[in-house]
């Protein structure tokens, strides 16, 4: 992977990681969340670790509706 | 040399869409953009590693990305509609 | 020095402090913010070259957001 990608991911990475703890709606947390996996992704990919980025795609999108499945229930204490 | 030029395209839109997503006020219009942000990955998981399984990786990523942001609005819309 | 692990320990210390001081103190905010450090301690495993060990990781965090979420929606108020 060339230089400038890797400072690009990792830009992309911190802002995720820092939006995602900075904001106080639990639908903006997770919208900047998958920012966060956004970042993390290609650098899965790069290692070779294909099976693993695999599986990270598909078990990613399960945990978020399990999360959503408790948001959409009191959203008044959120 | 070209394959270079499409890596640098990708990653400026890569870049560009996740901060305007975390800078956006508006809660709807975040989501297009996540999307926007998502596809420029999914672009960049091909052109990174020349490997006859990237390709199953990329559209992994694109389906299960896509269904997340979906999800999300779908939920947002519902709990909305009920306040 | 290998770019992941610098950038997972970054990513580990942010996710770290937003866990323990959630902006909103709610049970919700505190489970998407457990979320960053898993992805950072992510990244540090893929400076080491053990595939086994980085897809047990990912299934085991995704099995227990799912825990977590069924123990907080049993109680409603923090």
């Amino acid at each position: 992977m060339i230089e400038f990608l890797q400072v690009v991911l990792a830009g992309i990475v911190i802002l995720g990681a820092v939006a995602t703890a900075w904001s106080r709606d639990p639908f903006n947390k997770l919208i900047c969340l998958s920012v966060l996996v956004g970042g993390v992704f290609p650098f899965i990919v790069a290692g070779g670790y294909l099976d693993v980025a695999i599986a990270v795609a598909l078990i990613t999108p399960i945990t978020t509706i399990f999360v959503l499945a408790i948001t959409g229930r009191n959203s008044d204490g959120a | 040399m070209a394959a270079l030029i499409a890596l640098y395209v990708c990653g400026l839109i890569a870049l560009f869409a996740a901060i305007r997503t975390v800078v956006e006020p508006e809660p709807y219009r975040k989501l297009p953009y996540l999307n926007v942000m998502n596809f420029a990955i999914a672009g960049l998981i091909v052109l990174i590693l020349a490997h006859p399984l990237s390709i199953l990786a990329a559209a992994a990523y694109f389906v299960g990305s896509t269904l997340e942001a979906n999800a999300i609005a779908s939920t947002r819309a519902a709990v909305m509609e009920n306040d | 020095m290998e770019p992941e692990l610098v950038l997972g320990l970054a990513v580990l210390i942010i996710g770290a402090l937003a866990a323990a001081f959630p902006r909103p103190k709610t049970y919700l905010s505190r489970i998407i913010s457990l979320e960053i450090p898993a992805w950072g301690l992510l990244l540090i495993m893929l400076a080491y070259n053990e595939t086994l060990a980085l897809l047990t990781f990912i299934a085991v965090t995704a099995i227990s957001t799912f825990v977590m979420v069924r123990v907080v929606e049993r109680r409603t108020a923090p």
